[in-house]
């Protein structure tokens, strides 16, 4: 069982892009063997009302059955946008989406931003995880119009330190942090924290340059599979994985990191 | 090989169904819902085994490093056994300091010493500051003489620079490749100056490379790393019509669509496996592409097999 927590349909922007329809992703799964994938719609960051393509993910989602067996769609939510309550409400409620993913640097407002707290709280009274990211794309290719990443713009690349914040004033709720794109250290109270959250990374990361190395110091409950597909390739979160020897993971514990983290943290 | 999943089978093992998983009830209730299409009961899911597929092809790293990103070349070899990769050729650029002859014949000894530890598995390219004409030369000697079979620089001099003419003569004559580190972005040469990105003055840039490239048709040059962080995109394109460019596919970036760009825009024989020491990236992104067998064989191994044959130091 395979079950890929960070996967995106739509479009980039400043990139051309394959695979990134409902249709073309079921091939990749196919393909490569992931039975489920959890998606939401990148335009949404592109959106200002980011609820048009929760709304465009839906129609997709629901009109093939193949779509609903498939796929586990999250929702984007900018919560300085108005009618965010709403959107979400609807998100959950009527298109039984099943997380947030939120992205406080493109809809240009802090983490700790209040209207975030209180977005992270209702999705927490929800009983669903929030998303986060370390980076969308590096940096260092970003078109002149990605105005995200200006060197010495405050919003640079986050690595896990910019995240917890949000983690410390909410650490009762379900929280994904994807794509590990940037290393940091933690202190003993932090990682403590980090520990004692329900709290998955992916592996798609390019930080992860020894999976093991990751397992020892966050544990084998802390990762899950995912593809960060179709901005990053098919196959390397996988790999991080599938490559484990033996003695660095056993069959059980590649369980867990193939599905069994994931199913927890979305209660399935 | 494809196994054929019945949809309550999956569901069940899956446990998903009582949780409502799949989709809320809303959903599957929802107007629109097409009720013929809840008889589609098999649902194809490869059973594609991922180390089998990365054991299938012999590979040649033509882009890694010893003693400067994960230690000394244990961590190497446990990774070139972890990825099935037959030989890595390594390299220790003069990354920091000033890039003394000094310095260099100190990496260089590094890198010979990786080789005295690990002989079936790992060859030198040797590194050299060409603005220590002298010495580099006399260095150049000393390496192939010793066995190292390519010359890798980094940002002293851009490529181009007048000073390299002599290097690039020399390795002409030793048919070997001249491996430069490089970089595409903006705030960088002549893209977008405006923007300033950090990047070191001397990095060479694609449009470099051209210049080179044309002056010297009969050399051949390694464009390193095209999943670096640079646009991969640029750089390709730029180098479409300069058959003795070649590009290497290492870096910690494993853009989806890479590798199929690069084979597209370069052919199917200028592209080579490299990792840059982000092994999984390296080897996930070329499994992932949609290059034929054939082709998958050629990046891994063939294409830089082949540059190794023109100084006689190809493998088996």
């Amino acid at each position: 069982m395979l079950i890929d927590i960070n996967a995106y349909i739509g479009h980039w922007p400043f990139m051309q892009l394959k695979h990134n329809t409902c249709e073309a992703l079921i091939e990749r799964m196919n393909k490569f063997g992931v039975d489920i994938s959890v998606i939401s719609n990148l335009n949404g960051i592109f959106y200002k009302n980011t609820q048009s393509a929760n709304e465009e993910l839906f129609e997709e989602i629901r009109s093939k059955a193949k779509f609903r067996n498939r796929f586990i769609p999250f929702a984007v939510i900018n919560p300085i946008y108005a009618g965010w309550r709403d959107d979400l409400d609807v998100c959950i409620s009527k298109y039984g989406f099943k997380g947030v993913r939120i992205y406080p640097k493109y809809h240009d407002f802090e983490i700790l931003d209040p209207e975030c707290i209180e977005l992270v709280k209702r999705v927490r009274d929800y009983g669903l995880p929030v998303a986060f990211n370390f980076r969308m794309v590096d940096s260092r290719q970003r078109s002149w119009i990605d105005t995200a990443y200006v060197k010495d713009n405050v919003i640079r690349e986050w690595n896990l330190r910019n995240i917890l914040p949000i983690i410390k004033a909410v650490p009762d709720a379900k929280y994904m942090i994807l794509n590990f794109a940037n290393a940091a250290t933690l202190n003993a109270e932090e990682m403590a924290l980090m520990k004692n959250t329900d709290l998955l990374f992916d592996t798609s990361g390019r930080t992860i340059t020894h999976m093991s190395d990751y397992l020892k110091t966050y544990g084998n409950d802390k990762f899950a599979f995912g593809t960060h597909s179709p901005i990053l390739d098919y196959l390397t979160g996988l790999l991080r994985i599938e490559s484990l020897s033996p003695e660095e993971a056993n069959d059980t514990q590649k369980e867990m990191l193939r599905s069994g983290n994931a199913m927890k943290i979305l209660s399935i | 090989m494809t196994d054929y999943i019945n949809r309550r089978k999956f569901v069940s093992r899956t446990a998903l169904s009582a949780a409502g998983l799949l989709l809320s009830e809303q959903i599957i209730g929802s107007p629109n819902y097409d009720s013929s299409e809840a008889m589609i009961l098999e649902t194809p899911v490869s059973s594609y085994n991922l180390m089998k597929e990365v054991m299938k092809y012999r590979k040649l790293d033509s882009h890694v490093h010893a003693h400067l990103f994960d230690g000394g070349p244990e961590s190497n070899i446990s990774f070139a056994d972890r990825l099935g990769i037959d030989k890595m050729y390594v390299s220790l650029p003069a990354y920091n300091g000033e890039g003394t002859p000094k310095e260099f014949s100190y990496y260089n000894d590094l890198m010979l010493k990786c080789m005295k530890q690990y002989p079936d598995r790992l060859i030198g390219q040797f590194t050299l500051n060409a603005i220590f004409q002298k010495e580099s030369m006399e260095e150049i000697n000393r390496c192939v003489d010793l066995g190292m079979v390519g010359l890798k620089v980094y940002t002293q001099l851009k490529i181009n620079d007048r000073l390299f003419y002599p290097i690039i003569e020399k390795m002409i004559d030793l048919k070997m490749i001249i491996h430069m580190h490089a970089y595409a972005q903006l705030g960088l040469g002549g893209y977008r100056m405006k923007y300033n990105t950090g990047t070191r003055p001397n990095t060479s840039i694609p449009e470099d490379f051209v210049e080179i490239a044309q002056k010297y048709p009969e050399a051949m040059f390694q464009y390193a790393h095209i999943g670096g962080g640079g646009d991969w995109e640029y750089a390709c394109k730029m180098f479409a019509k300069h058959p003795n460019i070649y590009v290497d596919t290492s870096g910690s970036n494993n853009a989806e669509n890479m590798i199929d760009f690069a084979v597209k825009c370069l052919g199917e024989d200028r592209v080579f496996f490299g990792s840059d020491n982000c092994y999984y990236q390296s080897a996930g992104k070329i499994l992932a592409s949609n290059l034929t067998e054939n082709q998958k064989k050629k990046v891994f191994f063939d294409n830089y097999n082949t540059i190794l044959k023109k100084s006689g130091n190809n493998v088996d």
